[in-house]
Formats: structure tokens, C-alpha cells, sequence
């Protein structure tokens, strides 16, 4: 495993991604213990630029934004991985069947993917939003299902390669039970790279929610995440622009991050799939 | 008794999407001998093996292993016991991320042996195939060509299968090399009675280990009989070009 870390080290975009990604877990972990209280309101001390007292200033109510950012970067990492491993789950579930379970099953489970993934993400997990109504839980199963197929897709795809392999069906003519061979000799052998499109889509994920939180959609006061965070400086930009700042800022950083280390992390597990500029 | 027929292909017809693999062949695989299947690449002795294995569906025809009627959706389970595979790539058919040992105690799982008791017998089918127990730590791609090989004979053996099948088993290998390991299997087959059905499109090889003979061309069964009246006394004109263009000289003598 040294020499895997190594690998995405050596790279400058992957040194890069992890440095953002370790300041962004930084933020979201360990400065919540030195930042004061995200919620005490302090009116008379509403919209001060950034001092020693309030790092990144405070908002229209006089609350720490830089509390308020630690906790809203927390929400948003944690949502994205929440995100992540529904639709991860349900995506190797999902391939693995379509591979393994015959023309008709194949048939059902590449036609759902199709029809999900033909309407864009957003306005995806929008309508069903609009449907079920806004909330946490239900956004992020709205956002993880919008997200699915791609990892459906690729697990569909490598299930199949792997299906005609002579060690699977070496495998199946020793009578081994399927689950023990999807456990055993298909999932090991596509892990790297399911793993590699989950960490890509950290990101997608993490704008998306925050896009959805700062139409009113996501995540609902007092609960705090980057788009609602984002959303409350919006409203007040005519008095103040600091209280977007670093909501924004960590928006950035996350997702550059991310990007950052994802195409490291696919460069480092399957050189192949790297687009050729 | 055992049934007198291992195994018996009838009228088995195998299409895949605009073209036809295997029309209506019918095949008798007599137990305890060795049956060779000899034919060029595209002749469809690789689709006949992996419809006799339960690999392939039929589109029409039937399979009867030991007078048994085969279900299209086999029982991999029951079938383990009586039918094993040796791969063309042996080392393919072990996992790239398991021990060797650890591929060979799945045998034991499948079986529903204790892993003590399967690693007793496993001595036996070591000593005889001339492997070291340190190869059970290894993994596939740190051991040979050679020793790849030998595991996968041995995982095949510890089913004490009633039938062998071998596709290619010696592609790829030395000559040298190639008469040890048929010199191998017609050991095993004289110490177990285990039927063997070999494929292979090398007629040295099939002509050197098989006692009855079948030659394909075009997913048809050209001719089929004793080995020695094939070769000596092909009725078949494709059977006759293909011993005709078998370069003379190859040392088949000198191998066995």
C-alpha cells in the first residue's frame, strides 16, 4: 500500500488533492473543537468582517461564520458519503445482478439505468424533490439514486468481463454457491474501479446537494450545510459579502479536492481509463 | 455398474447470434477410456466442450452425463463430483487474488470436507503430480507456468471426478514438456479409471493419448472411431487433408 500512496503522492494533482482534501477533513473534524458555539446569536455584532475574535466574520445574526462553515462542511462531507455508498451499494447490487442474471433481468436493469440517467442529475433530483418533498433523508436518496447508474454501469460492464473468465467458471463447475463467487471472485476483482468513480463523484455530489440546499430544497434550518450556509449570505450580500466567503471557499476547496485526488486515485488503479487530452 | 457411456451428446445444435457453432452433434464418450477431439480453430470442439460442461446452453439436442439427462441450468454442485475441467490457461483459472492453497480449500467448501481432511488427500495428489506443498502459499502469478498447471490437475482431482476434461492441455508448452504431461494425465487415468476427454487441434497429441478419436470441421462431426483407424485409415476426406498437412517429422515417437 506504500507504494500506491506513493504513486498518487509523487503526482503533482494527486499531492494537490490530498492537501485540499486533508484541509477540508480538517475543517469539518477537528476545528469544530475550537470554534464557539454555530448557533449563539449576538445581534448587536451582526455582519462584522473577519477579526482575531470572528476568523471569517459573522452573519446577518451575529452568529460565528467560521463555526457556522465548520459545521456546514461536516454536514456536506457527511451527506457525500452518505450519498456515496447508497449509491455505490445499490449500484454493485444492481450490476452485478444485471451481469450475472440473464438477457431478460440484464434487460430490465439496463433499461432503468437508461431511463434515469436520461434525465440530467439535477433536474432529476429536483422533480423528485418536487414530488416527495424537500427534507435531508429524501434528498439524499433523491441524489443517490440520480448518481446509481453510472455505478450499475461500470459494475454491469467489468461483471461481465469477469463472467467468462476460466477462474469464475472454474469457480461455478466446483459447484460453489453464486453468492460465494459474487463475494469471493467477482466483487474483489471490480472494487478499483467503482472505488475510483465514487471518489470522482464526491463532488458532483457534495455541489449538488449544496445546490439543492441553497434553492430550499435540501437540508432545512437550523440544520446547517454549505448551501444553506451559502444561501443565507446570498440573501443579505447587499449588507455584507462575508458570510458567503467561506462557505464558498470550502465549496471550492472540497471540490477541487476531490477532483484532484479521484483522478489520481483512477490514474494510480486503471491507467486505461484516463482520457487522453 | 457403471453406465457404459461417460458421456453422450445427442443432436446438440449451438447458434450464436449469426452463426451456427455446433450443428446437431452427436458424440458417445465411453467410460474409462480417453476420447480425443481434434479439429482446427473455429471447428467448434471448444463450444462442444463448454456445452458439455454446462458452460453453454444448447439451442436444441441434449446432454447425458453417465446416462443422466442434463438440465439446461445445471447443477454445478452435483455436476462437481462427477465432471472436472482443466482449463486451456491453467493459471487463469486460479484467482489472481487468492493463495493457491486458498483456491484448493475451496474444493474442500464445495465438497463439504473438513479442510484437514482435504489437505491429507491433497499430500497425495501433490506427490503424484510432483508438487511441493510451499506452492499453497503462493500466489498464481508467483509460481510457474508449469506449476499453474499441475494445482489446477490437482484441484480437478481432488473431486475424484468420474470424467476429466481437458481443453488444450498442452498448448503452449515445450514438446518436451507436452509428452511429460500426457504422460501425466494417462497415468492418472490408469490409477483412478477416470474417463478423459481431451481437445485439442494438435493431431500428435490426440493421436498419442486418445483411444477413440472424433475430428470436427465446421460444428459437424466429420468422422469419430478408434484412434488407430482414423489415423491409419481416415474414410473422412477432411480427416485425410488434415493428417496430410501435419508436417512429417514431428517427433510424436520420440515424445512418447
Amino acid at each position: 500500500m506504500r507504494g500506491f500512496a506513493g504513486r498518487i503522492w509523487r503526482e503533482r494533482g494527486g499531492r494537490t488533492g490530498v492537501l485540499l482534501v486533508a484541509l477540508v477533513l480538517f475543517i469539518a473534524l477537528i476545528l469544530p473543537f475550537a470554534t464557539p458555539d454555530p448557533n449563539k446569536i449576538d445581534v448587536p455584532a451582526r455582519f462584522l468582517p473577519p477579526s482575531l475574535h470572528h476568523p471569517l466574520g459573522t452573519d446577518n445574526l451575529g452568529r460565528d461564520l467560521l463555526a457556522r462553515v465548520t459545521v456546514g462542511t461536516r454536514s456536506a462531507l457527511w451527506i457525500a458519503c452518505v450519498v456515496i455508498a447508497l449509491s455505490m451499494a445499490g449500484g454493485l447490487a444492481l450490476g452485478v445482478i444485471a451481469a450475472l442474471s440473464g438477457r431478460l433481468v440484464d434487460r430490465l436493469v439496463t433499461g432503468f439505468c437508461d431511463i434515469v440517467s436520461a434525465f440530467p442529475s439535477y433536474i432529476l433530483v429536483f422533480s423528485l424533490v418536487a414530488l416527495y418533498g424537500a427534507g435531508l433523508g429524501k434528498l439524499v436518496v433523491a441524489i443517490a439514486l440520480a448518481f446509481l447508474p453510472q455505478f450499475a454501469r461500470i459494475t454491469r460492464s467489468q461483471a461481465l468481463t469477469l463472467r467468462h473468465r476460466p477462474f469464475i467458471e472454474s469457480a461455478r463447475l466446483m459447484g460453489l454457491p453464486a453468492t460465494t463467487i459474487i463475494r469471493r471472485h467477482v466483487l474483489p476483482n471490480i472494487v478499483g474501479p467503482v472505488i475510483v468513480l465514487a471518489s470522482m463523484n464526491i463532488p458532483s455530489v457534495i455541489t449538488t446537494e449544496a445546490a439543492m440546499s441553497f434553492i430550499g430544497l435540501g437540508v432545512q434550518p437550523p440544520q446547517t450545510s454549505l448551501g444553506t450556509l451559502i444561501r443565507d449570505g446570498y440573501v443579505f450580500l447587499d449588507q455584507s459579502w462575508w458570510p458567503i466567503i467561506g462557505a464558498v471557499a470550502v465549496l471550492a476547496i472540497a471540490t477541487l479536492g476531490c477532483t484532484l485526488l479521484g483522478e489520481a486515485l483512477r490514474d494510480v488503479v486503471d491507467p486505461k481509463l484516463r482520457r487522453e487530452p | 455398474m457403471p453406465d457404459p457411456l461417460a458421456i453422450e451428446v445427442a443432436g446438440v445444435t449451438v447458434d450464436f447470434t449469426g452463426m451456427r457453432a455446433l450443428d446437431g452433434v452427436s458424440l458417445a464418450v465411453p467410460t474409462a477410456g480417453c476420447f480425443g477431439i481434434v479439429g482446427e480453430s473455429g471447428s467448434g470442439k471448444s463450444t462442444l466442450l463448454r456445452t458439455i460442461l454446462g458452460l453453454q446452453g444448447p439451442t436444441r439436442g441434449e446432454v447425458r452425463i453417465e446416462g443422466v439427462l442434463q438440465p439446461h441450468r445445471r447443477d454445478f454442485r452435483a455436476q462437481a463430483r462427477l465432471v472436472q475441467p482443466i482449463f486451456q490457461d491453467p493459471a487463469l483459472s486460479l484467482s489472481p487474488r487468492r493463495r493457491v492453497g486458498q483456491s484448493l480449500d475451496e474444493v474442500g467448501e464445495a465438497l463439504g470436507e473438513p479442510r484437514d481432511a482435504l489437505r491429507a488427500r491433497l499430500g497425495g495428489v501433490f506427490e503424484r503430480l510432483g508438487l511441493q506443498m510451499p506452492v499453497l502459499d503462493r500466489y498464481p502469478h508467483q509460481i510457474s507456468g508449469g506449476q499453474a498447471r499441475r494445482v489446477a490437475i490437482a484441484r480437478a482431482l481432488l473431486f475424484q471426478p468420474r470424467v476429466l476434461i481437458a481443453d488444450e492441455p498442452t498448448a503452449g508448452l515445450d514438446v518436451s514438456v507436452q509428452g511429460d504431461l500426457l504422460n501425466l494425465l494417462q497415468e492418472i487415468r490408469a490409477a483412478t479409471g477416470v474417463t478423459l476427454l481431451i481437445v485439442s487441434h494438435n493431431l500428435a497429441v490426440i493421436r498419442l493419448i486418445a483411444d477413440r478419436v472424433a475430428v470436427m470441421q465446421g460444428g459437424h462431426i466429420v468422422e469419430e472411431g478408434d484412434s488407430r483407424s482414423v489415423f491409419d485409415a481416415p474414410r473422412s476426406d477432411y480427416t485425410r487433408t488434415l493428417i496430410a498437412s501435419w508436417p512429417r517429422g514431428q517427433p510424436v515417437e520420440a515424445t512418447g
